[in-house]
């Protein structure tokens, strides 16, 4: 009897999961399983002739210069996370303060998250244009004769997608402050307020200790989702100028669907995964230490 | 929590922390508003400075050539609400499925498969293009519409947040619906479903601003142009108008407005659902 009612139960889950479990494996697992295999082969579309070829794949990324410009160019892309975490931190400590407007503010900072996408690329390529563009006719107009050439030059193109990086992660990160900000109990602040702390204190010594748990998670899912983007490089820059705007996520999509080099994009995709892994890890190895629950 | 006395004693502080705040979402907005104007603006216009935030000469010239020509965004966006919506459609139904099964039912092996679902997520989508561009060339889908739906219908974050959800339902509620000889599919369809509508509401507004917003998978996996989605034919009508920056703008707002008309519609489901997901979750 009880025996009978297990086996249904288990075969329900199964009902219940199945559709998914079946996407999952056929959109998931086995094309991962599948890229690991093609790491060994040097696979080109269209190419009948697929050899497995070992390690080889793997040698050559060790010793390609543009996968260490790429990993370069990605670390530099990373930046845009702590300070947009920071700068996110910064406006809804105000936020949430008694502020008149707080709906409209908070969507207005809110607003480019949700408009990601290539329109946002595009607006932002005319913005930084170097020579007529408006934010370098407003730097002239302050006085500033050499503005930076933005997109247009190798030594500043990695920042400048960094900046529309942190305007876009910025209403996000704000966005979960915020909610965890609600959960900072008041009477905490009120007893430290009595016990005479300054504002800058209590933010200091309180407010950001309750919320580390927060700027963890934000760090961890912030750099992991940045390291998977390329649509935003791939719309303005393409990765240039030069291959200054490389990034790796990019430079496996232009391995695969430029080069046709499926097998070694195949390679530095799983690299991309061993450095997401590789987070991940110290989330879990690290968490205790510095996050105060 | 407030830091009354401190930062806005009064009104007359309020006053000015709430100007010096939107002083700087401005800033924040200033790209959109720089486009829209740019958009209704004459060539010569363009790059004047000081910006000319109200044109002088305002045109719908350059939006009335994004919507009508031989590639006009009618076609992209049919096919991005085609693409969106029975994604939409497919991912919040299959999700609050599988999580019932994940969250009501116990069973030999969940926890295992809740791993794999789990590891998955880490999997950057980097590694997965060229085996399903394989796949769907084999399975000759490559470069149709099905290529961007069916992988559309399953989304792991969706499992997760569902499955958060459901966790959180009494469970006197099914076990009382048991005793009166109710089944999983019963309790699912007739008590689960509908105490989850603003969790299901949440995943469906957030799944369809990433099924709209999604270039990079249109990006491998289309050619033809007629079956372009938004982002792509933006990209596609920029590329081949690269002097023409009123034309460039007008078509960056028509990629644009339509998320920004579902974020004020479903502002309060789509902070909840993030928020919950990130905080929760």
């Amino acid at each position: 009897m009880y025996n009978n009612w297990m086996r249904r139960q288990r075969l329900l889950g199964y009902v219940f999961i199945g559709p998914s479990m079946l996407g999952v494996l056929v959109f998931f697992l086995i094309p991962a399983v599948y890229s690991f295999g093609l790491m060994f082969t040097n696979y080109k579309f269209m190419s009948p002739n697929v050899d497995f070829v070992g390690m080889d794949n793997i040698v050559r990324m060790l010793h390609d210069d543009l996968f260490y410009l790429s990993l370069r160019n990605t670390v530099i892309f990373l930046l845009a996370v702590p300070v947009s975490i920071a700068l996110g931190f910064v406006v809804a400590v105000i936020l949430n303060q008694k502020i008149y407007l707080k709906k409209l503010l908070r969507g207005l900072y809110f607003m480019p998250y949700i408009t990601s996408g290539v329109a946002v690329a595009f607006v932002w390529m005319l913005l930084f244009q170097p020579k007529q563009g408006p934010i370098n006719g407003f730097l002239r107009s302050v006085g500033i004769e050499h503005p930076p050439g933005w997109l247009s030059t190798t030594t500043s193109s990695m920042y400048a997608i960094d900046i529309i990086w942190v305007w876009f992660l910025l209403g996000y990160n704000m966005i979960i402050y915020l909610a965890a900000l609600q959960e900072v109990s008041s009477e905490l602040l009120e007893a430290a307020k009595i016990d005479g702390a300054r504002p800058t204190q209590i933010l200091r010594k309180i407010i950001w200790p309750l919320v580390s748990p927060t700027t963890f998670l934000l760090l961890i899912t912030g750099l992991i989702m940045t390291i998977k983007t390329f649509g935003i490089i791939q719309a303005t820059t393409q990765g240039g100028p030069g291959n200054s705007t490389t990034i790796l996520s990019l430079y496996v999509y232009q391995n695969a669907f430029r080069y046709y080099e499926m097998g070694y994009a195949a390679t530095i995709s799983w690299a991309l995964f061993a450095i997401i892994l590789l987070i991940t890890l110290l989330q879990w190895l690290g968490q205790k230490r510095w996050v105060h629950y | 929590m407030e830091l009354k006395r401190s930062l806005t004693s009064g009104a007359a502080g309020r006053l000015l922390v709430t100007v010096i705040m939107l002083a700087l979402a401005i800033v924040m907005v200033i790209p959109f508003l720089w486009m829209i104007s740019t958009s209704l603006k004459t060539p010569a216009e363009v790059f004047k400075y000081p910006i000319e935030w109200i044109p002088s000469h305002p045109t719908w010239a350059h939006h009335h050539k994004v919507w009508t020509g031989p590639k006009s965004f009618g076609t992209y966006y049919l096919n991005s609400l085609k693409i969106s919506i029975i994604g939409m459609l497919g991912a919040t139904f299959l999700s609050a499925f599988a999580a019932y099964g994940f969250a009501r039912i116990e069973f030999k092996g969940r926890n295992a498969l809740f791993m794999i679902y789990l590891s998955m997520m880490m999997v950057p989508p980097q590694v997965l293009f060229v085996p399903k561009f394989i796949m769907f060339e084999w399975a000759g889908i490559y470069n149709t519409h099905l290529a961007l739906i069916l992988p559309g219908l399953f989304t792991i974050f969706g499992v997760f947040m569902l499955r958060q959800f459901f966790l959180s339902i009494p469970h006197e509620i099914s076990e009382s619906a048991f005793l009166d000889g109710a089944g999983h599919f019963r309790i699912f369809f007739r008590l689960v479903l509908p105490l989850a509508k603003p969790a299901l509401a949440t995943l469906a507004i957030i799944d369809f601003s990433w099924q709209w917003n999604d270039y990079e998978n249109a990006l491998v996996f289309l050619i033809d142009e007629k079956l372009y989605t938004v982002p792509l034919g933006l990209q596609n009508f920029i590329l081949e108008n690269t002097v023409d920056y009123n034309g460039m703008m007008a078509a960056a707002s028509a990629g644009i407005l339509p998320m920004i008309a579902v974020f004020v519609i479903g502002q309060r489901f789509i902070i909840q659902g993030l928020t919950n997901s990130a905080v929760k979750g």
